[in-house]
Parts: structure tokens; sequence; C-alpha cells
């Protein structure tokens, strides 16, 4: 019995701040501000429909889509091949081992503390408000978190398949792209999934680096309608399951994936 | 063995192009994160000591914009503020998240759903985080100025208010961020070796002393380990502020990232916002590397 209740009162807490998104993004503002009802009355999807026709979130969604399949794909391809070469390679100094810790280093510094620099760099090459200026900081960002976890999943499978495949024949590049690499694949999706939750869902550069639809990502548009004096609730309320909708598929249709990501770094 | 390990490994960099394989690997990630990452790094480090007027440089200042910090009460006020809001959300969020975990360790119908709806908190964007509980604050298409009415009382205020803003803001990372301490701790849970809990059934140990004499101290480690990286990350919320209170009313929400972003670009002081932002690095710099120290030594113990 108090298991049973628990997990109600659990999945109320969890559930009834989406329930209230969602039931508000379907009322028209009069029905937000003045009748204050607890569901829908009159349900409307006016306020999507505006979304795509009068605020742009076309090009939101868009921008959003590009600019995380990009990041994402080219540091997954850079980040593994700099996880194996930390992973299996001893080189002169330690070198290998020393930018490994100089990687997790950068990642624990908080984003926020370049944001300064990383605006004055994308102002002086004139990668303000573009996709490219948005990938390029969003790749390094993923460089360093793809290295550190793709490296422990290297370190998990056997040298010996790879020295087989270059006795047979095999480059030591070879043998990485025919071996190891397929063998890493699911610790290469979990970083990915990972990768792509945390590039879609990223604020703060997009504030600082965009400034129009041309380059602003779903997080960055749907910003834009807040802090108005009047708050337009049913725009902002359709504009949060828009943002949302995606991401909250994608991350429980990879669920399993997922916590594995997550919790990785920590149990181990 | 160790010598056996290194032998095999240079054995297996083989020769000619093969020797120069690692840095060729290494090379594209290196050089991305060097241009976008640490020369941005260095950059504002460089600017750290510059006085901006308009956007550009005028002057050298060496320290000076590091020493203003501490006698910058609103700066001071944006750490204190910052450090109220780690300490509790992180607390709260470590007792729920251990105590959910332990109660989701056994087994039984419904716990499925538990786990996947719990993961959706996380995975939304903060953004829209942020809008959800706007629409539970807001006085007037809040829900829970509506559920007040609709039990016959009046308009909740909590935006407006400096202290019931601050437990909002609370509130809303627990709500977002208790998910991420249950998983970690659900999987260091489900680690743990079977044995000393059999033998303590067997010997007829009651569910306090398991917890205080063998789940607590065995969890120690990944306890702290889920704390440390929680920690880091509370230092750096933005979004969530950024979208929910702006950092107000008046200084209550102004967390340290606020302030340092409206610094820089709404005051236009970019050099000051540069000490700022250094700062704060180096502060999180130095707890990561101090927690790493503690827990090596809760390791070797």
């Amino acid at each position: 019995m108090a298991r049973i209740l628990t997990t109600v009162f659990v999945l109320a807490v969890v559930l009834l701040p989406i329930y209230w998104l969602v039931s508000t993004s379907l009322k028209s503002n009069r029905e937000i501000t003045q009748e204050g009802t607890l569901y829908p009355h009159v349900p409307t999807l006016d306020n999507y429909v505006r979304l795509f026709t009068e605020k742009q979130f076309g090009s939101y969604l868009t921008n959003s889509l590009v600019v995380t399949f990009f990041s994402v794909a080219i540091a997954l391809a850079v980040g593994a091949m700099g996880a194996y070469a930390i992973a299996r390679f001893r080189l002169p100094f330690a070198a290998e081992r020393k930018v490994g810790l100089f990687l997790l280093t950068l990642r624990i510094i908080p984003p926020v503390v370049i944001l300064i620099p990383v605006y004055l760099l994308m102002l002086s090459l004139g990668l303000l408000d573009s996709w490219l200026g948005l990938i390029a900081t969003y790749t390094a960002f993923n460089v360093t978190f793809c290295v550190w976890m793709m490296e422990s999943f290297f370190r998990e499978i056997p040298v010996d398949l790879e020295e087989a495949a270059m006795v047979d024949g095999d480059s030591r590049f070879g043998a990485f792209r025919r071996i190891t690499l397929p063998l890493a694949a699911p610790g290469l999706a979990a970083t990915a999934i990972f990768a792509v939750l945390v590039t879609f869902n990223e604020f703060l550069f997009a504030l600082a680096l965009t400034a129009t639809p041309r380059a602003m990502t779903m997080p960055r548009g749907t910003a834009t309608l807040i802090g108005r004096i009047d708050t337009d609730w049913a725009s902002m309320s359709a504009a949060g399951v828009i943002g949302a909708l995606p991401i909250v598929f994608f991350a429980l249709l990879v669920q399993r994936h997922l916590v594995r990501g997550l919790t990785m770094g920590a149990v181990k | 063995m160790q010598a056996g390990t290194q032998a095999r490994k240079y054995r297996l960099q083989g020769a000619g192009l093969d020797l120069a394989l690692p840095y060729l690997m290494l090379a594209p990630g290196l050089t991305i994160v060097l241009g976008v990452l640490v020369y941005p790094l260095w950059d504002g480090l460089r600017a750290s000591a510059k006085a901006y007027r308009y956007g550009s440089p005028v002057a050298d200042v060496g320290l000076q914009n590091y020493l203003r910090l501490w006698s910058d009460a609103q700066f001071l006020n944006s750490l204190w503020v910052t450090v109220k809001f780690v300490a509790l959300s992180v607390s709260f969020e470590a007792v729920l998240g251990f105590a959910l975990a332990l109660f989701c360790l056994h087994e039984f119908r419904g716990i499925r759903l538990l786990r996947t709806v719990l993961i959706i908190p996380m995975v939304v964007t903060p953004v829209v985080v942020a809008i959800v509980f706007r629409l539970i604050y807001a006085s007037d298409a809040g829900m829970l100025t509506a559920l007040s009415e609709a039990m016959g009382g009046g308009a909740v205020q909590i935006l407006g208010n400096p202290l019931n803003a601050f437990i909002g803001l609370v509130v809303l990372d627990v709500w977002e961020w208790t998910p991420l301490m249950f998983l970690i701790l659900l999987a260091g849970l489900q680690s743990l070796p079977h044995e000393p809990f059999e033998a303590a059934r067997v010997d007829g140990a009651g569910a306090w002393r398991v917890f205080a004499d063998l789940t607590f101290p065995m969890m120690r480690p990944v306890l702290a380990v889920a704390i440390v990286l929680r920690t880091i990350d509370a230092f750096g919320t933005f979004d969530q502020v950024f979208v929910l209170t702006r950092g107000g009313p008046g200084e209550a929400t102004r967390l340290i990232s606020i302030y340092g972003y409206d610094t820089a670009f709404k005051f236009q002081q970019t050099g000051y916002a540069a000490a700022l932002f250094v700062t704060i690095g180096l502060v999180v710099l130095a707890l990561a590397f101090s927690a790493i120290r503690l827990l090596r030594r809760v390791d070797a113990s």
C-alpha cells in the first residue's frame, strides 16, 4: 500500500507540471488568464499554428536539427579517434594521459566561463548569428565529452582482436576501423545520445551567439517569447511543448543507452 | 604484468606510418579544442586584465578587475545566492534521490513506468523547464493560483516575493535533477555485493541497522561522486534563472552566472565580467580537484 502511494505521489509530482504545460498550450489566452480553468474547456490548436505561421518556429527547429546533427557527428568521429589514441597508445612523457587529463579539466570548467571570449572570437571571425559559429562551439564542447566517454569504452575491448586483424594484414588504423569501432558501437551510441541531448538543449551560447531566426535554435527561439510586459502564456506554453517534444520522445526511445551514459562515470 | 602489457603496447604501435598514427588521431580533436576552447580561455584571461569602454579595450589595469570583485556588493551577493542555491538544491536532491533509489531497489509492479517517467525532467530542455515552472508560479495563469482559486482562495504570489522566488528556484532545480541523483544512486546500489546483506539478514538485523552499517558506508563513494558532479553543474546554472526570474525580484535569485552575463552583455563591462568568469572557473576547478583528492583518500582508507 505504502508502495503504491509513494509511486502515485512521485508520478504526480513529475507529471502534474507537464500536464499543466500541455493543458495551458491548448487554451486561449482569455481562458488562461481570466477563467483559470483546470483543464481546457474549449481546446484549440491555434497556439501551435501561430508559432509556425507568425513566429518562425519552423526556422528554429531546422537550425536546431542542423546544428545538433553536425556538431555531434563531427565530435563523435574526431572524439572516437582521440579516445582510441589515448586508450591504446603509450606516448613519450605519458603525453596521451596528459592530454586526457587536460580534456577532462576543460570539461569541468563551467561553459559560462568562456562565454565572453567565444563571443569575441565569433565576432572577429564574422560567425555571429550563423550555423557555423554554433557548430564550431558545440563541436568543441562535445569533443571533450566524447573523448572522455569513449576512452573507457575502448579500454573494455580486448587488444587481442586488433592484434589478430593486424596479423592478417590490416594496418593499425584499419584494425581500429574494422574491428574496434564496430565493437564499441553501443558506447558510441550512448555517447552520441548524451551529446545530442546536451546540444539540442543548449541555451547560453545560443543566446549570446545568435540574434535572428537565421541561426536561433529552439531554446533560443522559445526564449524570445519571454520577458515582454504582457506575457503571451498561450504561445509560451505551446513553444514549451514543441521545444521539449522532440527531445523527450528521443530520450524515451533510447532510454536504455541514456541511463547507461548518465550513470557510467559516477559508478565506476 | 604491468611490464608485459607495456611491452605489448609498444609492439602494437608497429613501424613506419603507424608510429605517427596516435598523433594523427589526436590532432583533429585537439585542433578544435585548442581553437574554440583553449584560445578563448587564454583570451578571457587577457581580457580580464583590461578595462573596456563600449566593447573595446582601452587600458591595461592588471589585477584591478579581480580586486574590484571583492568590494562589489552585487558580486558578493550573487556569490552568496549561488552558494545557498547550490547547497540547498544539491542536499535535497541527494536525500530524495537516495530515498527513491532505496525504494526502487526491489522490483515491484509499476517500477518500469516510474523509472521511465523519472527520465523526463532531466531531458526536457532547461528553458522549457523554466517555462513549466513559470506556468506553475504565475499569479494570473499559474497552476498554484488556479488550484487555490478552485478551493476558494486567492491568487498565489511566488515570483514577486524575494524569498518565495528563491524557494521556487530551488524547487525547480530539485524537480529537474533529483532523477539524475536517483539514477546514479540506483546504479550504485545495484552494483553492491549481495553477501553482506544476506549475512545481515541471517543475523536478523533490522532495516535501519542494515542501512546505517552496510548500505550507507558502502554507498559513500558513489554518493560523493554524485554530489560533486551535481555541485559543479549547479554552480553554472543559468538557463533556468534567466527564463524564470531573470535574477529577480531585486537580486533574490541572481546567481553568479546571471550577474556575469549582465555585466558583460547588458552593462558592457567586458574586462570586469571576464575577471568574474575566470574567478568562477578557478573556484569550480579548486572545488573539483579537492573533491577528487578527498575521494582518493576515502578510497584508500
